[in-house]
């Protein structure tokens, strides 16, 4: 009955939004042209030059900043200069591709199975024949410096956290803050403390990725099975014993698979972060979103596809093989060791090998396909845009005039405070009186930010793009849930999905739709579906069997099996995940910005480019940030209250 | 099985150390490849990228000229203006060699991080075109003044009911809103990511006789692809520069030569590339000649040599002090 009740409020609301629309159409809209600045965009620009002034002179730099920008940028350059830049005065890397194509699959082989190591040559191999091979080991190096920081202050976090309360309940609102975070809002304001160049990527990234490391540590100490832990304390251990001797051995496999979720998040980030100087694939990615090379982005997309599955398959098997339930014999545990021993010489002997013959070190010029892989794919993307532009540009109108647009126009070009109240109500309608306030608050930060107009622009991108991933993400999630089949078929996209950075499939939309609002929309939504996909299958799955079963006895189809009892039985789950895709969707319709897509994305980039819009980027980026907890806080009580 | 772990573990970081101590020895690849790394008293240096195709022209010629003279030469791709301004003081990058935004890096260069060192012989010129088609078609058109009497034809699902203005991207001088304003039209700037994405807009509104108005510049080479489009450009009222009030009221881009800026490191050192930077300097004609090149397939570096063979007195005078 109550709910009856709210969603005729919602329609209330809608309809007296558009009946003040309609009547002040394009009054007090707030917008401001996008070379201008306003008193507060301009201070904040001066705080910057001030800042970028500083940089040589301040304390803070000198004794701080800089020495920090020093010694992470020396840590990453020692370790790029084992595997991928000449070491010293030598042309080659400490380590050439075959001594490290021999020491990942050692590695790979010793912690988990040969299958495994095979898999991970054959990647890194069809990354060097992709003409990636030193692009692929800066990422590498990237990824590999980012992960150890970040596990070196995560892990000790995390297990504090998970040791502590007080420490989980300071750190909580910290780690949720990173992970509603756009990742486009903090390169810039780190930039201007460290810097364009590797320091700033590699802190960038462990921002990205430290959260995860930390949440997943904390609940690994957190959920052991306490009786052992009573066991040793009641036996007289202390509590160091404890940990290092039971809590930590417990909870090792939950560690591990946290290092594998580390480094997948660093692997995601360390592309974007070419945006600051980060070396490796996501240089090649962005150069050919520049210069609008589909081909070559490809390549390169390609290249970080290889990596990000060799990374997750051999760190995820290393989870793996720390489960195990038959113990295996002394004589299974010698054999083993005896292969590992001959597969170490192996691999040494490779190193050697790679030190000695320069083909081994350098990757051989002549094995390189990249140019056939470009030119295949810039000539299906010809095809494409030249004869099926009629479908892709028809699509993209139809959206824009009948989607998009109107959207807009309610947003976007009601006087602001008509677009203000509206969200407020809906958010008190759908979260309560606390959530309405919150929004109010942050909504009101934005129009003090002098940028209500075009933060109305990426959130009305934003909605779009959410309504149409919950459309196509539900359908396939209910697909999924139901269907073995289907997940069998879905599941490698899935994945691909998942690891896949956004800036790799922004390159072949904006072959498809060129640069408007629409390439950011369709990106988001290719970016989103996979985890929209997943809570939904999993709600479906959740729903007991007997409900079904019951539904079926009574005699109905299929069809009402969804709609009347599976779907209302996964309503939390579908919330849940549209809470996620949103967060998803605005991460990657920032990043739109590149593309033509307007918005704060594009003020940011801007803010980059041109000096005197420095202050105004770093304003923007600010009010994505608000526009991103306004957003979260309202979809997630709305999934709470349900 | 915890047991069975460690010694895995055990094993791995003797081989892993073994690796390192291997690591340690010396190579005879290096030893073998002494001539080639043997750093010349040139050094290393690196030339930002911008993503536009005469820029790729300049940028590639000084880069052979001074591989060709022991100078080592990375290329990175960057977008323009600060995050190019602010490698070139975290000392990534040294040469920026066409520079179209007036002034934009005085910040930089009161701080003693950038160098301007001068004209690099272009003369650009931005302007707003219209494909040839519809100057023939509609010969009033290239007035600016008759501008809004084609605004419908304009229109896009992305322009807000008003006519689309394609314009620059991002690192580009671009004053479109204030052209827009100042010049009373009803059309809205519309951002375009890459030189790539307004080559894109102007080669097919010629192809399908579509209608548009898009950001362009002279030196470059499509116009050569285009016949015509050089003869397509709108006239604006050109902006009155006398009263300094009105300069805000900007109506149209005015003619710029194009500025080389360079790291001090670069400028201090007494590298030969410091005297490639310091006298480089070449024609529209030049420039258009080697993006011509590389537009029609050639690779930059091929398209480089070619027009360097053709020209050693040129070469030959960025040499000498």
């Amino acid at each position: 009955m109550r709910h009856f009740k709210k969603s005729h409020l919602l329609i209330g609301v809608g309809l007296v939004w558009i009946a003040f629309s309609r009547i002040f159409q394009g009054d007090q809209t707030l917008e401001l042209a996008t070379s201008d600045n306003t008193a507060f965009t301009t201070s904040v620009g001066d705080v910057a030059a001030s800042i970028r002034g500083n940089r040589t002179k301040s304390a803070a730099f000198i004794y701080f900043f800089n020495p920090i920008r020093a010694a992470i940028n020396g840590f990453v350059e020692i370790i790029r200069s084992i595997i991928s830049v000449p070491s010293g005065n030598s042309i080659i890397p400490v380590i050439g591709w075959f001594g490290v194509v021999a020491i990942v699959a050692f590695a790979v082989y010793a912690t988990s199975k040969l299958r495994t190591a095979l898999l991970a040559v054959s990647l890194l191999l069809a990354c060097g024949a992709l003409g990636m091979w030193q692009f692929t080991m800066d990422t590498l190096a990237m990824t590999l410096a980012s992960v150890l920081l970040s596990l070196l202050f995560g892990i000790p976090l995390g297990i504090w956290a998970g040791l502590s309360d007080r420490v989980l309940k300071i750190l909580t609102p910290f780690l949720d803050l990173a992970q509603i975070l756009p990742t486009l809002v903090y390169l810039a304001p780190l930039a201007l403390f460290f810097l364009i160049g590797t320091a700033s990527a590699t802190i960038a990234t462990m921002v990205y990725s430290i959260p995860i490391a930390i949440r997943i540590t904390a609940h690994a100490i957190r959920n052991l099975n306490q009786s052992p832990i009573e066991a040793a304390l009641s036996m007289g251990s202390t509590p160091k014993q404890t940990l290092t001797k039971v809590q930590l051995p417990m909870a090792k496999q939950m560690i591990i698979l946290g290092v594998n979720q580390t480094v997948m998040a660093a692997l995601s980030f360390v592309v974007i972060a070419a945006l600051i100087g980060a070396p490796g694939l996501g240089k090649p990615v962005v150069d050919a979103l520049i210069i609008r090379n589909v081909g070559q982005g490809f390549v390169a997309g390609f290249a970080v596809v290889f990596v990000a599955i060799l990374l997750d398959r051999s760190t995820s098997a290393a989870a793996k093989a720390q489960e195990g339930f038959i113990p295996m014999t002394s004589q299974q545990i010698q054999r083993g060791r005896i292969k590992r021993g001959l597969a170490g010489l192996a691999a040494i002997a490779a190193i050697f090998a790679s030190r000695s013959v320069l083909s081994l070190a350098v990757w051989p010029g002549s094995i390189n396909i990249a140019q056939q892989v470009e030119d295949v794919t810039n000539h299906v993307t010809k095809w494409v845009t030249t004869n099926l532009y009629i479908f892709t540009v028809g699509f993209k109108d139809f959206i824009s005039n009948w989607v998009l647009n109107p959207i807009e126009t309610l947003l976007a070009f009601s006087p602001w405070f008509v677009t203000l109240s509206a969200i407020v109500l809906i958010a008190a309608v759908i979260g309560g009186i606390r959530v309405a306030m919150l929004a109010t608050g942050l909504l009101a930060l934005i129009v003090l930010s002098g940028l209500w107009h075009e933060a109305m622009i990426t959130l009305t991108q934003t909605i779009v793009a959410t309504l149409l991933t919950m459309s196509i993400g539900i359908a396939l999630g209910i697909w999924v849930g139901r269907s073995v089949r289907a997940e069998r078929i879905l599941r490698p996209f899935l994945d691909a999905g998942q690891t896949l950075p956004a800036f790799v499939y922004l390159i072949p939309m904006l072959g498809l739709f060129g640069p408007t609002r629409f390439t950011a929309i369709a990106t988001g939504i290719v970016y989103s579906i996979p985890v929209v996909v997943k809570i939904v299958s999993e709600g479906i799955r959740a729903v007991p069997v007997a409900m079904i079963e019951a539904a079926t006895v009574a005699g109905s189809t299929v069809r009402q099996i969804i709609t009347k009892v599976q779907l209302p039985a996964a309503k939390k789950a579908i919330l849940l995940a549209t809470n996620q895709g949103m967060i998803f969707v605005l991460a990657v319709v920032v990043i739109g910005g590149f593309v033509g897509s307007g918005g704060l994305g594009y003020l940011v980039i801007l803010g980059g480019s041109k000096p005197d819009l420095q202050g105004k980027g770093l304003v923007a980026g600010f009010a994505i940030l608000l526009l991103g907890v306004t957003i979260d806080r309202i979809a997630q009580a709305s999934a709470r209250r349900t | 099985m915890i047991f069975s772990q460690r010694r895995r573990i055990a094993t791995a970081s003797i081989i892993a150390a073994g690796a390192l101590v291997l690591a340690g020895c010396s190579s005879s690849v290096n030893d073998s490849a002494e001539g080639a790394s043997a750093a010349s008293e040139c050094g290393t240096w690196a030339v930002a990228m911008h993503a536009w195709n005469g820029y790729t022209a300049s940028a590639q010629v000084v880069a052979e000229v001074a591989k060709a003279n022991g100078c080592t030469i990375t290329q990175t791709t960057l977008e323009e203006a600060g995050v190019t301004y602010d490698a070139m003081e975290a000392g990534t990058i040294d040469l920026i060699i066409e520079d179209w935004g007036g002034g934009r890096w005085k910040e930089w260069v009161d701080r003693g991080s950038v160098v301007e060192v001068g004209d690099n012989g272009n003369i650009g010129l931005i302007g707003m075109y219209v494909p040839p088609w519809m100057a023939a078609k509609y010969p009033d058109i290239l007035d600016s003044a008759n501008l809004n009497k084609y605004a419908d034809m304009f229109k896009t699902s992305d322009s807000g009911g008003k006519g689309a203005w394609y314009e620059g991207p991002p690192g580009y001088t671009t004053i479109g809103e204030k052209m827009i304003s100042a010049n009373k039209l009803n059309y809205k700037a519309i951002s375009t990511g890459s030189e790539a994405a307004l080559v894109d807009v102007l080669t097919k509104a010629e192809a399908n006789k579509t209608p548009a108005l898009a950001y362009f510049y002279t030196p470059g080479t499509l116009f050569i692809k285009i016949p015509g489009l050089e003869q397509s450009r709108v006239k604006f009222p050109a902006n009155d520069w006398s009263d300094a009030a009105k300069a805000s009221g900007l109506t149209d881009y005015p003619e710029t030569a194009l500025k080389k800026l360079a790291s001090k490191k670069l400028m201090d050192s007494n590298s030969v590339f410091a005297t490639i930077v310091k006298n480089f300097n070449w024609t529209n004609a030049d420039q258009n000649s080697v993006s011509a090149d590389i537009e029609g397939g050639m690779k930059p570096a091929e398209a480089a040599n070619k027009w360097i063979a053709a020209n050693p007195d040129k070469v030959k005078a960025w040499l000498g002090n």
